[in-house]
């Protein structure tokens, strides 16, 4: 790979209470860049997104050995806050999760926990994270309405929002399009391709087309291990290993 | 296989048994929903014989004058029956028990949901539990020998009896309704937001401070409205420590001050006003008022409930019941309303407290800005931790001054002789097999209704006007004060019915009180079985009371033998509902036959407690007796639910 790594992968291993879940996966994410993570239900791609922001400490019983850089700094470092790493690595879920609480106070969420107070900042904020997620026409006239009362797309750019507010350096997509139609898809890929000017996005899809059309790399994943890393026109076109081809052709068990 | 067994009954019916068995399906609904109903009748017939003897005194006196009536009297050569005393006295001390409970209840809500290892949850839920167990009666005990002496010595004041006593002690009752609902609350907020959250960068407190409990609060609304309807409700407790002079305190912030509450006067005077006075209608008129009260407290607690559940369960987009900028408004002004009566009530205690407790506020806010978010966190988790230590600690002394002090009572003879001069010797054999028959005969009558009326709820209606009416009439019945139990059951079946102070009218009083808790438990464990095990039997040709009496039922039998034993023990601690009703405090003998009366447990231990001087060492023993007979029961159902709960995994 020619681009710059921002987070790389070494030989990293998790277990859930006993069951391996991700095996000797070692891989470098690009700087500025989609990296799509493709592959089976069940083969791990959620378990190695929730390594990249250490939400897999919320579980009991995760054994994780192996190391993680992000900016060449070990995320399991004792020195290293997870606090700090989680908003250095944002996170937008399979599920729109927006809090019940106003759409202003959602995007405003981030900013206030990090310490904003100030009334005209946060606004310049919530605005600008809005705009960005394409979502700020549509509730520019309601920010003091509820999130829950949007709908599954517009959630989902609230969502995304919310994890720009915080001017992440990487984000975390899990099948962010899989509860929506294709015209929120859409919307949201379009969004994804202006986001790689200023962030890194690791997103996982189980859509093909949505993987060829807006990542610049490709990992693809069979059973907890990482098969294959490349370009994406390189994965797609020409794949070296023969799972992976199955597996995007389609012929696959 | 084993299923076509069951239900081969049916296959050979031919025109004529198939009309039979149709006349049975609906006789069998019919009995089914008479027992449904069986709730609603109680609860007007409560209604009914309250309003029966108490509406004299609404006439003679007059509402209004009986509500604000600045003196209660009823005594005095010329008796003034004015009940406004008493109405602030309850509200006081309820105002001080949730100042109490409320911050302890929260605290050791979030650490048992939030920051407790699966192993601390395992011992902290059962304390919480046993906590909810330990007999009101038990309560008022350790209250008058324990804490009134405490306030007194700290205070350096003639008596303990006070406020401040019947506050902290009705707070501690509060504690495990307002924990465990509140826990449920912050437990059952969607894990997503969980993760929304820290995936932002939060550190754990900001997500339970801004995501969680925000999220939860309507639960714990709730948690805190139930926490005051138990606590309005409670009779003994706030009777033996409150000291009971019916006085409104001077100044009005003066917690060392006595007072007296509506059920206090019910619980005190019942015994002494002869029947048909205008004293004994006055007091049937307080237990209209507290009636009153408590159910609307308990009808907004299940309004609020009811409310979440349909919010968890409906699909996004329905508007929220309070728009959230009048949400933040009312949520600040409860904050400063709060913070103001805090206030007032340091300064009551001692001048110096208010001061300080401002001072540190101050600090606190001003120091905020320059904390780190790590500082602040530690801060909150620390008095998160303080606030489970406590309640443990409570629980602890308790537990440890009964059993401590009451060992050295137990002995074969204790609980194999009568008592003694006064109870001050001798042994407390009557007054177990008073319990146990007590109990026994609550439960014979409550199960059959309540399973019944479970049966019906589940099985037979859908949800509509009448399951709501029956629904309702439930929650009223779980909702009264176990006092207004004692006075319908002096009312109605001791006078009007005729069955004089008996066993008897102990037993019926005490089914009706336990009736809601074997309603509910047994709903729970018919719910709880898969809709596809009827659909399963129904579709073989079997009918509906073919498969609720073969299918259905033997795979709940366990969660209903858990809520049995469950109302058993709280039946056992009680002492309100019989004290007008069933017991005598000595007697030689045990019962011939229902009509008598008898001995029972917890009010032997009042009237030692109270009115025997010299007694202590059987007081703590009757306790001890009394708390482990309890206790037995809880633990019974706790094995019975895990044993069957193991054995259907397994
Ligand atoms: N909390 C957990 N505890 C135990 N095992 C888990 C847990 N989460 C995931 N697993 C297991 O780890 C494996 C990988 O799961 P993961 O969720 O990462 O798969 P995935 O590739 O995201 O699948 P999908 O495409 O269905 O989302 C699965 O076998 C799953 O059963
Ligand atoms: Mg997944």
């Amino acid at each position: 790979m020619s681009d710059a790594a921002i987070i790389t992968t070494n030989n990293l291993n998790l277990w859930y209470s006993g069951k391996h879940a991700l095996e000797s996966v070692s891989m470098k994410v690009p700087k500025n860049r989609v990296t799509a993570l493709i592959g089976p239900s069940g083969c791990g791609k959620s378990t190695l997104l929730r390594c990249f922001n250490r939400l897999n400490d919320l579980i009991d019983n995760v054994k994780i050995t192996g190391e993680i850089t992000l900016d060449d700094e070990n995320i399991h470092a004792p020195s290293l806050d997870v606090v700090t790493l989680r908003k250095k690595v944002g996170m937008v879920f399979q599920k729109p999760n927006p809090f019940p609480k106003t759409i202003y106070d959602n995007v405003a969420y981030g900013p206030r926990v990090h310490g904003i107070r100030d009334k005209n900042e946060l606004d310049r904020i919530v605005e600008q994270g809005l705009r960005h997620a394409a979502l700020w026409d549509e509730v520019k006239d309601r920010l003091d309405d509820s999130a829950l009362g949007l709908s599954g797309g517009q959630q989902q750019r609230l969502c995304i929002a919310r994890t720009l507010a915080v001017e992440p350096e990487v984000i975390l997509m899990d099948e962010p399009c899989s509860a929506l139609d294709p015209i929120a898809t859409s919307k949201i890929e379009n969004l994804i391709d202006m986001l790689k000017e200023d962030y890194t996005v690791i997103i996982v899809t189980h859509n093909m087309q949505q993987a060829a059309r807006v990542s610049d790399y490709t990992g693809f994943m069979y059973l907890g291990k990482l098969i294959e890393c490349g370009r994406t026109k390189q994965i797609f076109e020409h794949p070296t290993e023969e799972l992976t081809e199955n597996y995007i052709t389609g012929r696959f068990g | 296989m084993k299923f076509l067994k069951k239900v081969n009954g049916v296959f050979c019916a031919s025109e004529g048994t198939a009309r039979l068995s149709a006349l049975k399906e609906q006789s069998i609904k019919t009995i089914f929903f008479f027992t449904a109903a069986f709730a609603v009748i109680v609860v007007s017939f409560i209604l009914l014989f309250l309003l029966r003897d108490g509406y004299p005194i609404f006439i003679d006196v007059g509402a209004i004058n009986f509500l604000i009536g600045p003196e209660w009297a009823p005594t005095a050569a010329e008796p003034l029956y004015g009940i406004y005393p008493l109405i602030i006295g309850t509200l006081l001390v309820t105002l001080g028990a949730m100042i109490f409970s409320v911050p302890l209840s929260l605290g050791c809500a979030i650490y048992i949901s939030e920051l407790a290892t699966p192993r601390i949850k395992a011992v902290l839920k059962p304390a919480v539990e046993l906590l909810a167990g330990i007999p009101s009666v038990v309560y008022g005990f350790f209250g008058l020998i324990v804490l009134t002496n405490f306030i007194r010595v700290s205070f350096d004041i003639p008596t303990g009896e006070t406020w401040l006593a019947a506050s902290v002690l009705l707070g501690i009752m509060a504690l495990p309704t307002i924990i465990s609902v509140s826990e449920d609350a912050i437990s059952s907020v969607p894990h997503e937001y969980k993760e929304g959250s820290l995936a932002i960068g939060a550190t754990r407190w900001q997500t339970i401070s801004r995501v969680l409990v925000p999220a939860a609060l309507s639960g714990i609304a709730a948690a805190v409205i139930l926490g005051i309807g138990r606590v309005v409700g409670e009779t003994m407790a706030v009777l033996m420590v409150a000291g009971n002079a019916a006085i409104i305190p001077d100044p009005i912030w003066n917690i060392l001050s006595p007072l007296r509450t509506l059920t206090a006067t019910l619980g005190i005077e019942m015994g002494e006003v002869s029947v048909g006075s205008e004293h004994y209608s006055a007091l049937f008129g307080i237990a209209v008022v507290l009636l009153i009260i408590t159910l609307i407290i308990n009808l907004s607690a299940v309004a609020i409930l009811q409310h979440l559940r349909e919010r968890r369960t409906a699909p996004a987009g329905r508007k929220p019941l309070i728009p959230p900028g009048t949400r933040q408004k009312i949520v600040f002004a409860a904050k400063m309303l709060g913070l103001a009566l805090l206030l007032v009530l340091l300064t009551a205690m001692s001048w110096w407290l208010a001061p300080v407790v401002l001072l540190a506020g101050s600090l606190w806010f001003a120091g905020r800005p320059f904390m780190s978010e790590n500082t602040i966190q530690k801060s909150a988790f620390c008095l998160i931790g303080a606030a489970t230590l406590i309640v443990l600690a409570i629980l602890l002394i308790i537990l440890s001054d009964i059993v401590i002090n009451g060992i050295p009572a137990l002995s074969w003879e204790f609980i194999t002789q009568p008592p003694m001069d006064l109870g001050r010797a001798g042994g407390i054999f009557p007054a177990i097999v008073g319990t146990l028959y007590l109990v026994a005969g609550a439960i014979a009558i409550a199960l059959p209704l309540g399973v019944g009326a479970a049966i019906y709820l589940v099985e037979y209606t859908r949800e509509g006007r009448i399951t709501k009416v029956i629904r309702t009439g439930v929650d009223l019945l779980n909702g009264t004060p176990s006092i207004v139990f004692g006075l319908f059951g002096f009312a109605f079946i001791v006078l009007y019915l005729n069955a004089g102070v008996s066993l008897l009218a102990g037993q019926v009083t005490l089914a009706l009180m336990v009736l809601p808790t074997v309603i509910r438990t047994t709903e729970e464990s018919l719910k709880n079985i898969p809709q596809s095990l009827r659909e399963g039997s129904l579709a073989l040709g079997a009918t509906r009371w073919q498969t609720i009496s073969k299918v259905v039922i033997p795979p709940a039998v366990p969660g209903i033998v858990t809520g049995a034993i469950l109302s058993i023990g709280r039946a056992a601690g009680e002492t309100a509902p019989i004290m007008f009703t069933a017991v005598v405090f000595s007697s030689r003998f045990l019962p011939d036959s229902v009509l008598d009366p008898v001995m029972a447990l917890p009010y032997h231990l009042f009237i030692l407690a109270t009115n025997v001087p010299g007694a202590s060492m059987n007081q703590y023993g009757t306790a001890l007796v009394l708390l482990l007979l309890v206790i037995g029961f809880y633990a019974v159902a706790i094995m019975v639910r895990t044993h069957f709960q193991n054995r259907s995994r397994g």
